[in-house]
């Protein structure tokens, strides 16, 4: 039984529709992301599973359990939010306690545990002080000392890093992945960001326009992108598409761009208009392959970042290292076709 | 120029701001301090053209006579007193529930409520006066404080709300939505939460409501005969048939403003923050 289900969820405001028939199955102590770019819906997806937003149709179940009309406590979830929302006139203890005393706990259980939840968060020391005496990486912390202060059964984090700055951002993704790891509690994480989604989660969502496009591993979303739309929003430096058609090459097909033709691999309906999708470590520049302009090189330390020019469009070749290069050399590319992605040009979904 | 100085505005821009601010400081402090040196001169020395203010002039006579025959002015102060913290105490319990609901809750055309509320506020006094006495004199209230404590919620209570509501429309959703993962109900969220962080403009609110309650002097004037006269009309007494001794009228009125400069004065950091929150967010 999953542990948090979604089915045929819908969310609208007014006339706009957030949410349309979000489907998601959560397993026992997964940690589970939905990614998208903003507007896309997943922050209201989460306010549901919370219960903060009323679902407008469908089901929401926890261990099977119908919980629509639950509150949050009722549901016994714990939320971190974006902007801390701490309490400003309560001090570190009495913000990381107000959800026991709301449990109606005595002072000193209260104590106790406030106690033993900013031992293990490294916030012992700052226990008396207000929030805006704190830094934006230790509000962060007390913001998830009060969500783990409860032990609940579900913690739901709503881009808890977007307000910080990119190293404190590192280190609290791998504080949360801790975390994580130690307790096993089903967990739900809300992010913009492609990468921080990658290293945190064991599976992804990825939501546009209210929808889920995919649901799957970080390693399925990256190399098997139901959609043209997840392709290019997974990936940095992003996926390089190009316009083709489909001919036929033997026993096999092929795609053709412009005078250029690269094969597919597999039988696919000849003159069927396609977007070829190609990640940039699967660009080389080589003495053969497809005529070439650099136009950009972008050195990143691990690798560079080519972006060429060619017949088909642009293209970005990530090559180990740094490569001296100049902006006009005339160089050829060569393109690993065992790890194309072809996407209907029409419905935008990937062709297998 | 840099761009900090450039915000300032160069010396030209300065000049003009503090000549600005020193006429507009006159313009209010003048009749203040007019007041108190009323208070302290003669009767002679005050009506002469122009007002003689040479130092012997000076005297403490007005105060020792308007404290001496302290019975009605005592009077007076006690009843402003009652009637300035009652109105103002149930127009604060009962406004900042009903504004934090106009502003947070899912209440069907908050906005309109609101400005129906404002809108009683537009009603010139005197339009309301004649139906008020009836009712209040039907009730058998008139010369009653209570009454005027009443008649004052009525004033205080739309201006608290809307100051309080502009307030509670700017604070985050985020907070709420945290208290209600807390556990917190809507009571528990606007007794834990939200009032504790209102504290400046629920001062600003009850500072704004008690000098309103304190001053009134039109409604006192027709709904009390002599038990329940408030300071300002203790006061206008002192205009007697055939002479007013402006001294004496004066030394009352700088006792009576004295509380209501000391509230002004301790709380004038949670005024100024209040109102600007308001201001800013609402």
């Amino acid at each position: 039984m999953p542990a948090i289900e979604l089915k045929h969820v819908s969310k609208s405001f007014g006339p706009y529709q957030a949410c349309k028939d979000v489907n998601l199955a959560i397993g026992e102590g997964e940690f589970v992301t939905l990614l998208g770019a903003s507007g896309c819906g997943k922050t209201t997806t989460l306010n549901m599973i919370a219960g903060l937003d009323d679902v407008t149709s469908g089901d929401i179940l926890m261990n099977g359990r119908r919980v629509n009309d639950l509150s949050p406590i009722e549901r016994d979830v714990a939320m971190v939010f974006q902007n801390y929302a701490l309490y400003p006139h309560m001090t570190v203890a009495r913000n990381i306690g107000f959800t026991l005393k709301m449990r109606g706990l005595d002072a000193a259980e209260i104590a106790r545990r406030v106690e033993k939840v900013a031992a293990s968060l490294e916030l012992s020391a700052m226990l008396e002080r207000l929030p805006s005496q704190l830094s934006g990486g230790q509000q962060q912390r007390v913001a998830i000392g009060r969500a783990l202060v409860r032990e609940p059964k579900y913690f739901l984090f709503d881009e808890p890093f977007s307000n910080l700055d990119a190293g404190l951002r590192m280190r609290m993704r791998a504080e949360v992945k801790e975390l994580h790891q130690r307790l096993g509690v089903t967990s739900i994480f809300v992010t913009h960001d492609q990468e921080e989604a990658m290293s945190i989660s064991d599976r992804i969502a990825v939501m546009n326009k209210g929808r889920i496009e995919q649901f799957g591993t970080p390693e399925e979303i990256y190399a098997r992108p139901a959609t043209r739309y997840v392709a290019t929003f997974i990936g940095s430096p992003r996926i390089e598409l190009v316009s083709g058609e489909i001919v036929d090459a033997g026993n096999s097909s092929a795609c053709r761009i412009g005078s250029v033709t690269l094969p597919v691999g597999r039988r696919l309906p000849s003159g069927r208009k396609v977007d070829i999708g190609i990640r940039p470590e699967h660009v080389k520049l080589n003495t053969s392959g497809i005529p070439a302009t650099v136009r950009l090189v972008q050195p990143v330390g691990p690798a560079t970042h080519v972006t060429l020019d060619w017949e088909g469009g642009a293209l970005v070749a990530s090559i180990p290292g740094f490569v001296r290069l100049s902006p006009g050399t005339a160089t050829k590319a060569e393109i690993d076709t065992n790890h194309l992605l072809i996407f209907d040009r029409e419905s935008g979904e990937l062709l297998s | 120029m840099t761009f900090a100085r450039l915000q300032q505005g160069g010396p030209p821009r300065q000049a003009i701001v503090i000549l600005g601010l020193v006429l507009f400081t006159c313009w209010s402090a003048g009749p203040v301090i007019w007041l108190i040196l009323s208070s302290v001169l003669e009767q002679k020395a005050l009506i002469a053209q122009p007002p003689d203010l040479s130092p012997q002039n000076f005297t403490l006579d007005n105060f020792s006579t308007v404290i001496g025959a302290a019975a009605s002015l005592g009077r007076g102060i006690i009843n402003s007193l009652i009637v300035a913290v009652f109105s103002t105490a149930l127009a604060l319990a009962l406004g900042a529930p009903a504004a934090y609901a106009l502003a947070r809750l899912p209440v069907p055309r908050a906005d309109n409520i609101s400005f129906l509320i404002l809108a009683t506020q537009m009603l010139p006094g005197i339009a309301i006066a004649i139906p008020l006495f009836i009712l209040i004199s039907r009730l058998g209230l008139i010369d009653n404080v209570l009454s005027l404590g009443i008649v004052y919620l009525s004033f205080n209570l739309p201006i608290v709300i809307w100051i309080l509501r502009g307030f509670f429309l700017g604070i985050p959703a985020g907070i709420e939505k945290a208290a209600a993962i807390d556990g917190a109900g809507i009571f528990a969220t606007f007794w834990h939460i939200i009032l504790p962080i209102s504290l400046p403009p629920l001062s600003a609110a009850a500072v704004f409501a008690f000098v309103e309650a304190w001053n009134e002097f039109f409604f006192a004037l027709i709904l009390t005969r002599q038990q329940a006269q408030t300071t300002p009309l203790v006061i206008a007494n002192f205009a007697g048939q055939y002479q007013t001794v402006f001294g004496q009228m004066m030394a009352a009125a700088v006792i009576s403003v004295a509380p209501v400069i000391l509230l002004a004065i301790l709380f004038r950091n949670q005024i100024i923050r209040g109102f600007a929150d308001g201001m800013m967010k609402g």
